[in-house]
């Protein structure tokens, strides 16, 4: 359990928080959302002490975190930066058992952990362990930015908004890994976004900040339902407000036909709403180019396989 | 015709280019080293304090641009002449480099590649060594490298203030009018430079941990070797030095030849090519040498306050010389050598025979308007041209020439008269036949060891070895000897050894 008690930070005149208290339960996925200045970022750097409240304490598990050994508090708590940060000039195992160098265990130790978790995130070890960082994809590089945090087996997990930098795609594939590893491990995650269909999608239990406070706390369900006042509401207006999806998301979604040799008739960054209209027009299907020899053929039936599996 | 005298420098010289190539690598890694123990901790400390760091880094900007030859003249009165003022100038120059490459490879750490290593909480140490040195190291090794070049093409100026290595031979070859040491010795420094900066670019390659490792034994091996040459010095140790050129060296080498003929035990070193008069005698001053070939009429117009700058009697001149330098230094100066060494007038041996001139007078008492071809100093200075014609009531059509060139042209026939000093080898080199001075206008200099005198109360029988060059060695003989270095490019110390023995001044 993590506990914030009037924990205040002071930036010369501003106030990046203002007294805030929360508690964040066991083994469960909590995720602080809000715009940025919020107040989130600078609300979990402080669970590690990368940053020291001006005023107030917080406490793991009842001790507050300012008693405790700095080395033992940051060995022990997983952490997941938004850029990623893996080390360039380490190998992918080398990255991963960083820490457990540090803890002093045996290569042996250290290399059959690493095969553990990269097996854990569907990374073949054989093929990834001794990879540099530089060879790897972007979501490939994230997946060993989240096992670089379970290495030690932390209770803690402190992820500061580690997708905002992937594409669509791969945000949605890394969202269910970090779920199906939460399920598996029963870890504390303790999850910050900007996006609030991330928080949705994510959170037992969301917080919702404004600049240095909470605004409300609760369920997705709860706070989806019955925003507390018009930040809150306003806030996930954005979610209810038309969607932006477009052919394209068809496409990554990869649904329709693959043909060729047919001419284009709709482009792929023509909204959904356009999509609807040709399709109406044309009930065969409408055909997108993907290059110069491929193409797909959309029918009624991929627009609403899309609409049922993203909403709108 | 140059490359044939290349390869007769490279066949002669051998044992003394390696000698000068190895002291050349000797100071530039000793710098490099003591640049790198300095600046690359100093990054490291300074990484965490941005103003300080910037200060450092002004300072460090600024050393690089006082000139090296300035900077050296500014640490003799500190810490004296050779190897040590020579390191302490490379160490300021390389410091820049590889403290601005150090610090820029740290600072330019992703920010949040520091985030991380702190937040996963690895210690101090462990962030420098696994994280921000390997990949700072990069930019340091590019910073050693460009550090080390400069520092071997700056340490060719150490030979200025005699400590050796390859910028003796560029030196000597500029002295001498000699191209082909001056290519030798440039070259050799370029290719040093090449060869160790290929080699640093190599271990810029290598992982991290085998850059330590290769870098611990290279420290191990260069310290075991400096410690062994330091530990083998020997018993009683004399420390020659001379000024640039061939004459000097053969003086040295002929003082150095006396003391182990008598005590062969000795560990006697010379230092050739060592500088100017100035540096020599403050390196005597400070001990640094214990003797040096000096002219008695430089003692008199450079180095000592004395009311009469010439004296046209050698004699006096000497005596002057030797009151003045115990008064005023607490200095000896041992009984001159024959010869002077001194400016004079030659013509060719045709040109002497067809007017039958021997004397100035001679060439004077002709009502004819013979050429000359004059150095720009002796032109213009009163105790050279200027008063010549005055005392000798000489008509000549003379001209300015650069002083290397003047031999040339008197050889070519294109003039009939040139100025010179009495012991160049040019004279024997192009068969001149020096004009006797009848009217002694010149100054007399003549070479006599100085030393101090606590030296001379040291070792008697040093001075009583010394003594025995007194009063010899003729103007001919010295203009062969330099003849022999100059033109044939024999050794100095084998044209010493010779002199000595066929003189009977030694056995052997």
């Amino acid at each position: 359990m993590i506990e914030f008690e009037g924990v205040t930070k002071q930036y010369g005149q501003s106030r990046a928080l203002d007294g805030l208290t929360l508690t964040i339960p066991d083994n469960g996925l909590f995720v602080l959302v809000g715009p940025s200045g919020s107040g989130k970022t600078t609300s979990v750097k402080m669970i590690n002490r990368l940053i020291e409240p001006t005023s107030g304490t917080i406490k793991i598990d009842g001790q507050p975190i300012d008693q405790m050994d700095l080395q033992t508090l940051r060995l022990n708590i997983g952490y997941v930066l938004q850029n990623i940060a893996l080390f360039p000039h380490l190998t992918i195992e080398e990255n991963i058992t960083i820490q457990l160098e540090v803890l002093e265990w045996s290569k042996a130790d250290r290399q059959k952990r690493a095969r553990e978790l990269l097996t854990l995130v569907n990374l073949d070890p054989d093929k990834y362990a001794n990879r540099y960082p530089s060879e790897l994809s972007g979501g490939q590089q994230q997946r060993i930015g989240i096992i670089r945090a379970l290495a030690t087996k932390p209770k803690v997990i402190l992820m500061d908004e580690p997708f905002s930098a992937l594409d669509p795609v791969t945000r949605t594939q890394l969202q269910d890994l970090v779920l199906d590893l939460q399920k598996q491990l029963h870890n504390t995650v303790v999850f910050v976004t900007h996006d609030m269909k991330e928080a949705l999608r994510l959170g037992d239990e969301i917080a919702v900040m404004r600049a240095g406070s909470i605004q409300q706390i609760g369920t997705a369900e709860a706070i989806f339902n019955q925003p507390k006042n018009d930040f809150v509401r306003e806030f996930f207006d954005i979610e209810r407000q038309p969607t932006t999806l477009t052919v394209q998301d068809l496409v990554a979604a990869d649904l329709g036909t693959v043909v060729s040799g047919q001419p284009e008739t709709i482009a792929t960054t023509a909204s959904i709403k356009a999509l609807a209209q040709a399709l109406i027009a044309q009930p065969e299907g409408v055909v997108v180019a993907l290059d110069d020899q491929t193409q797909r053929q959309l029918t009624t039936t991929d627009l609403t396989t899309l609409i049922a599996k993203r909403g709108l | 015709m140059m490359i044939q005298q290349i390869q007769q420098i490279l066949t002669t010289q051998s044992g003394e280019l390696l000698q000068a190539l190895g002291q050349h690598l000797e100071i530039s890694l000793l710098a490099l080293l003591i640049a790198a123990v300095i600046g690359i901790p100093l990054a490291i400390i300074l990484t965490a304090h941005q103003k300080l760091a910037e200060a450092m880094l002004q300072v460090t900007s600024v050393l690089q641009t006082i000139p090296s030859l300035a900077l050296l003249g500014l640490l003799i009165p500190l810490v004296g002449i050779g190897t040590v003022p020579a390191v302490i100038t490379l160490v300021l120059y390389a410091l820049m480099p590889i403290f601005q490459n150090t610090y820029a490879g740290l600072s330019g750490i992703d920010p949040a590649l520091k985030e991380a290593e702190i937040a996963f909480g690895l210690p101090r140490a462990k962030r420098l060594l696994r994280i921000e040195l390997p990949l700072a190291m990069p930019l340091i090794i590019s910073g050693l490298r460009i550090a080390l070049v400069m520092i071997i093409g700056t340490a060719t100026l150490a030979a200025l203030i005699g400590a050796g290595g390859l910028g003796t031979f560029i030196l000597v070859g500029i002295q001498s009018n000699n191209n082909a040491l001056l290519v030798v010795g440039a070259t050799l420094s370029a290719v040093l430079a090449l060869v160790v900066s290929a080699l640093i670019r190599w271990l810029g390659t290598l992982s991290f941990k085998k850059i330590t490792i290769s870098l611990a034994i290279f420290v191990g091996l260069f310290g075991l070797v400096e410690g062994v040459t330091r530990f083998q010095a020997a018993p009683t140790k004399i420390t020659i030095a001379g000024k640039l050129g061939s004459e000097p060296e053969i003086l040295m080498n002929m003082y150095r030849d006396l003391i182990l003929a008598d005590h062969p035990q000795y560990d006697v070193t010379v230092k050739p090519n060592f500088g100017g008069t100035t540096f020599l005698f403050n390196a005597l001053k400070a001990d640094q040498i214990d003797i040096y070939p000096e002219f008695t009429g430089t003692v008199l117009q450079t180095l000592v306050k004395s009311p009469t700058k010439t004296n046209q009697n050698p004699t006096k001149t000497y005596q002057l010389a030797k009151k003045s330098l115990q008064e005023q230094f607490k200095m000896t100066y041992l009984p001159p050598m024959r010869y002077q060494n001194g400016y004079d007038l030659a013509v060719s041996a045709a040109f002497a025979k067809k007017y039958n001139v021997k004397t100035i007078s001679d060439l004077a008492a002709w009502n004819q308007s013979f050429t000359a071809g004059f150095d720009p100093d002796f032109y213009h200075q009163k105790d050279g041209y200027q008063g010549l014609r005055k005392t000798y009531q000489l008509k000549l059509d003379a001209k300015i020439m650069e002083p290397s060139i003047r031999y040339k042209a008197i050889a070519d026939g294109k003039v009939d008269v040139v100025d010179g000093y009495t012991t160049d080898a040019e004279v024997a080199r192009y068969k001149l036949v020096v004009l006797k001075d009848n009217r002694h206008f010149f100054p007399p200099y003549q070479g006599a060891p100085i030393m101090k005198e606590s030296f001379k109360k040291a070792h008697p029988e040093v001075v009583k070895a010394l003594n025995k060059l007194a009063g010899k060695i003729t103007e001919d003989q010295m203009q062969q000897m330099n003849y022999q270095v100059q033109v044939k490019h024999r050794k100095a110390r084998d044209v010493a050894h010779d002199f000595l023995v066929e003189q009977k001044i030694i056995n052997k």
